[in-house]
């Protein structure tokens, strides 16, 4: 079944002095995850967003739609970027979300709706 | 409906739904009962009947498609009432997926009351002191949350049993609480078999597989220790007897031996916990049936303990006790009146102790206002016979 990996994170050790080389481990990280989903066979995709401040929200309130600057949610983390991963279990998924570097936040996992066939 | 919590987990097991078995499981027992003659093998033939129903209920809901497929071959049977099929026991291992982490931590120990146990939710509220209306929504959000979010029915392996073993324990502790506390058996009566032993089952195979973890020993010990007395709890009228004025003849000495062994391999660990503390206190209960008497000093000091492992106003309400010994049953009543703000939540067990210290001091009047008082808070049918003879001896 097909999960959803949504990496939450808080940009800020990114701005502190170390914060380059801690990217570059970060992004280091990613690309031994990519390989290590390769080896074990589970079909993934994935990919990194731009930052929230680049967002745009189009909010509906009852047939009004509105168009905002900014993410849906202003919160301390930020949705940075995500998995879709196709694995047997929560388990097997909560295993790999485990691996995202994430170095202040979090990972959310949700199963992803299946179409009936 | 005997068999229930046994077959409804294996139910579960098969078909991956906790809410599917149990629906699957209600209409089978009523199509069973329905039957001219029952079948051989009731529970037997209830695993098969509700599987076959269930899976049928699938095949019927689409969206499970994939899913009904994948088990289309077991519902092509002939003649249910006579297949004797064993019934795979799942127990253990829905104990662990219960307790997954995924689920909130205030819901696993209650879906597995519920799931394994077969406890009604009524039952599992007050374990927890919260509402029925709040327990049940709780339950069904994590049955849906089992079934939607895609947590394995494997076993898991063994690396993540520590993580899931606080719940486990947890579960087996309250399932323990509620069968104890059902010495009249009315409650196993309700769910078609005998809790303890269950319990009691479970908590001796989880300290086989776990016999590192030091907690999951002290568990089972406790849980040997509290059936040790199952002889000695009642007399012939059905009345409860306290551990104080039990028959130490009538106990089960091979229990409390192993438990004394169990108890040993968990202080090799050298990693102290609740349950250890709350199973040596119970040991030098026992220990009373070998020295004649019993050394309060320890008990008071276990409890000490056990206090600063885990208060509650139960353990401060034991040590009370325990200090009366001691030191006199005004200093016991003391204590007890010294009790914050907690006596609603144990208003029956503080009534009790009041009672039973103030009989000791020579307050007699008060003593049977005290039993008036446990009395009128519904105390099952044990209790209240051993409470108003009580209170006919001092009136």
């Amino acid at each position: 079944m097909q999960f959803m990996l949504l990496i939450n994170e808080d940009g800020s050790p990114y701005a502190d002095p170390d914060g380059g080389h801690l990217l570059e481990q970060v992004v280091a990280g990613h690309i031994k995850l990519a390989e290590d989903l390769v080896a074990a066979g589970v079909p993934f995709s994935g990919e990194r967003l731009k930052a929230a401040a680049t967002a745009t929200t189009v909010r509906s309130d009852n047939g009004v739609v509105t168009i905002h600057d900014g993410p849906f949610a202003e919160t301390h983390e930020e949705l940075g970027g995500f998995y879709i991963i196709d694995v047997a279990s929560l388990d097997e998924a909560l295993a790999w979300a485990r691996r995202i570097p994430v170095p202040k936040g979090g990972v959310e996992v949700r199963p992803v709706w299946q179409m009936e066939g | 409906m005997a068999a229930r919590p046994r077959v409804v987990a294996a139910l579960a097991a098969a078909l991956r739904d906790l809410d599917a078995a149990e629906e699957a499981f209600a209409d089978a027992a009523a199509t069973c009962l329905a039957l001219a003659e029952p079948p051989r093998d009731v529970a037997a033939w209830l695993y098969v009947a509700a599987r076959r129903r269930a899976i049928d209920a699938i095949r019927k809901a689409r969206a499970e498609a994939r899913t009904a497929d994948a088990m289309a071959g077991v519902s092509d049977m002939a003649d249910i009432l006579n297949l004797p099929e064993p019934i795979p026991d799942e127990r253990l291992r829905l104990l662990f997926i219960c307790c997954h982490p995924a689920l909130a931590a205030e819901v696993r120990a209650a879906l597995a009351l519920r799931v394994i146990c077969g406890l009604p939710v009524g039952a599992i509220a007050q374990l927890f002191v919260v509402s029925e209306a709040t327990m049940f929504q709780r339950i069904t959000r994590a049955k849906a949350k089992v079934r939607e979010a895609g947590i394995a029915f494997e076993p898991p392996e063994r690396r993540h049993w520590l993580e899931r073993l606080d719940a486990v324990l947890l579960a087996l502790e309250l399932a323990f609480t509620a069968a104890y506390a059902d010495a009249g058996g009315e409650l196993s009566a309700d769910i078609g078999e005998d809790l303890g032993a269950e319990v009691e089952r479970l908590a001796l195979l989880v300290a086989e597989l776990l016999p590192q973890e030091p907690e999951a020993l002290g568990l089972a010990a406790l849980v040997l220790l509290a059936r040790s007395r199952a002889r000695a709890r009642l007399d012939a009228e059905g009345a409860m007897v306290p551990l104080s004025r039990q028959d130490a003849a009538k106990w089960d000495f091979a229990r409390i031996e192993r438990a004394r062994t169990i108890l040993g391999q968990a202080a090799e660990r050298g990693r102290s916990g609740p349950y250890q503390v709350m199973a040596a206190i119970q040991l030098t209960h026992a220990r009373r049936a070998y020295d004649g008497a019993v050394d309060w000093g320890a008990v008071l000091r276990l409890y000490d303990v056990l206090l600063a492992l885990r208060p509650s106003p139960m353990v401060a309400l034991s040590r009370a006790l325990a200090l009366a010994q001691l030191e006199g049953a005004e200093a016991g009543l003391a204590a007890l009146d010294a009790l914050p703000d907690h006596r609603l939540a144990l208003a029956r067990p503080w009534h009790v102790a009041r009672a039973d210290l103030l009989a000791k001091a020579g307050r007699a009047g008060e003593a049977v206002a005290a039993l008036d008082a446990a009395l009128a808070l519904e105390p099952p049918r044990a209790e209240r016979l051993w409470l108003e003879r009580r209170r006919a001896q001092l009136a």
